[in-house]
């Protein structure tokens, strides 16, 4: 868990695929890089088994530009598309049995605080709509209530695509999937209220058709769950299989959905406010000055 | 045989968008090199597709026409292109990759 753990042992460096020499001379780990320096470094994510064209695979491209510090995190996730990709790049990735990765993730969390102490390691899960509302419910509720310092993202693809197009909890009232023929019959889940309820300190909803917005939610989720408490971040990544989206349209999609049911939300504590401008310098929490009085009164 | 984007040089290296390095699905897959094009005197450099890790689903042609509206990428099949760029012949520097085209198909 620090940048030794990509380097060569010594004398192996010349037995290494090109791809992991790249990784570990020009990767991001001990640099920031932003998405707008993409195309020009090494990404930590490789080849991955994902559909062509899947928004989910953009999102976890994205969500690995944005961790804080690369090197110094650990994701987790469960069954289901995301961990085909998640579990490709060259940040440590556990796996929770189906259900179980908020629960898996608050013992890994709370280990790493005690064998590391203050230095922050971040815990990041990211599972899909199945995993996170569904079948991993309970855990998941139950590690925010209980206030577990770590991030969950919900890779939100409104159904279950790696097993043949079943209806989740997150899928939309009326959606007539292949094994679902009938057309679900309840609404989609609230899952952003009730992170709100049970205790999260930053939630947010995204869509990966802004990748400066992905970037910068997921920054801000992973430095609130550093010290303040839970961190939620719910983004829509189209399975472009089960709802049959051609691959070049599905950027399309993803913005008719999101002016349709998946408008950035952002929900973020005082106290969590307070901390990213004290402790990491964020400008856009301080209170706006207020206007010249001359400027209020400037038509009277 | 299948299809692989193809980006223009001579109408990305005219711009500076950069947008398809953001919104291509694949890590690594299209990266963007100072040099390519200034050889042929534009002002910036081109973004380029590394073919062995294209998919082909074309979104990358969306964003450069919809998105940017440069419509410098096209699909084309693989064998249709004299060169490109692999994997094995990328290397990556500072701020940007540079790529020695080859033959795409073996043979």
């Amino acid at each position: 868990m620090s940048l030794d753990y990509v380097k060569f042992s010594n004398g192996f460096e010349k037995f290494m695929p090109k791809e992991y020499r790249d990784m570990v001379e020009h990767g991001p780990f001990g640099k920031k890089v932003t998405v707008s320096q993409m195309g020009s470094f090494k990404e930590v994510l490789e080849e991955h088994p994902m559909c062509a064209g899947c928004a989910m695979t953009l999102f976890i491209r994205l969500a690995m530009i944005a961790f804080p510090n690369p090197e110094d995190t650990i994701t987790v996730g469960t069954a289901g598309c995301g961990r085909l990709a998640i579990s490709q790049a060259a940040i440590p990735f556990v796996y929770g049995n189906y259900g179980d990765q908020n629960g898996v993730a608050s013992g890994l969390s709370r280990g790493l605080r005690l064998r590391f102490g203050d230095k922050p390691k971040d815990v990041v899960v990211m599972a899909g709509d199945g995993g996170t509302a569904d079948i991993g419910f309970q855990q998941v509720l139950h590690s925010w209530f209980r206030k577990e310092r770590f991030t969950t993202i919900m890779l939100d693809n409104e159904v279950y695509g790696n097993t043949g197009g079943q209806e989740s909890g997150m899928t939309n009232r009326g959606a007539v999937l292949k094994m679902a023929p009938l057309g679900k019959k309840f609404e989609k889940m609230n899952m952003v209220e009730l992170a709100k309820v049970a205790g999260c300190a930053y939630v947010a909803t995204v869509v990966p058709n802004n990748p400066r917005r992905v970037e910068s939610v997921i920054k801000k989720a992973v430095l609130v769950a550093r010290e303040i408490g839970p961190s939620y971040i719910q983004a829509y990544t189209s399975c472009n299989i089960e709802y049959a989206i051609p691959t070049d349209k599905v950027l399309e999609d993803a913005k008719a959905v999101e002016n349709d049911r998946y408008q950035f939300q952002e929900y973020i504590t005082e106290e969590a406010k307070q901390y990213l401008t004290e402790r990491y310098g964020y400008k856009e929490f301080l209170a706006k000055p207020a206007a010249p009085a001359a400027a209020i009164s400037g038509k009277v | 045989m299948y299809l692989v984007a193809d980006i223009n040089v001579e109408i990305c290296a005219a711009k500076n968008c950069k947008l398809c390095t953001q919104y291509c699905p694949e890590a690594n897959t299209i990266l963007y090199s100072d040099e390519l094009g200034k050889d042929k005197g534009f002002k910036y450099g081109s973004a380029y597709v590394a073919v062995d890790r294209c998919k082909g689903c074309a979104q990358c042609v969306w964003v450069c026409d919809n998105m940017a509206k440069n419509h410098a990428i096209k699909m084309v099949m693989i064998d249709q292109l004299p060169q490109a760029a692999l994997t094995e012949n990328i290397t990556y520097g500072e701020k940007s990759t540079t790529a020695v085209l080859t033959s795409p198909v073996i043979g």
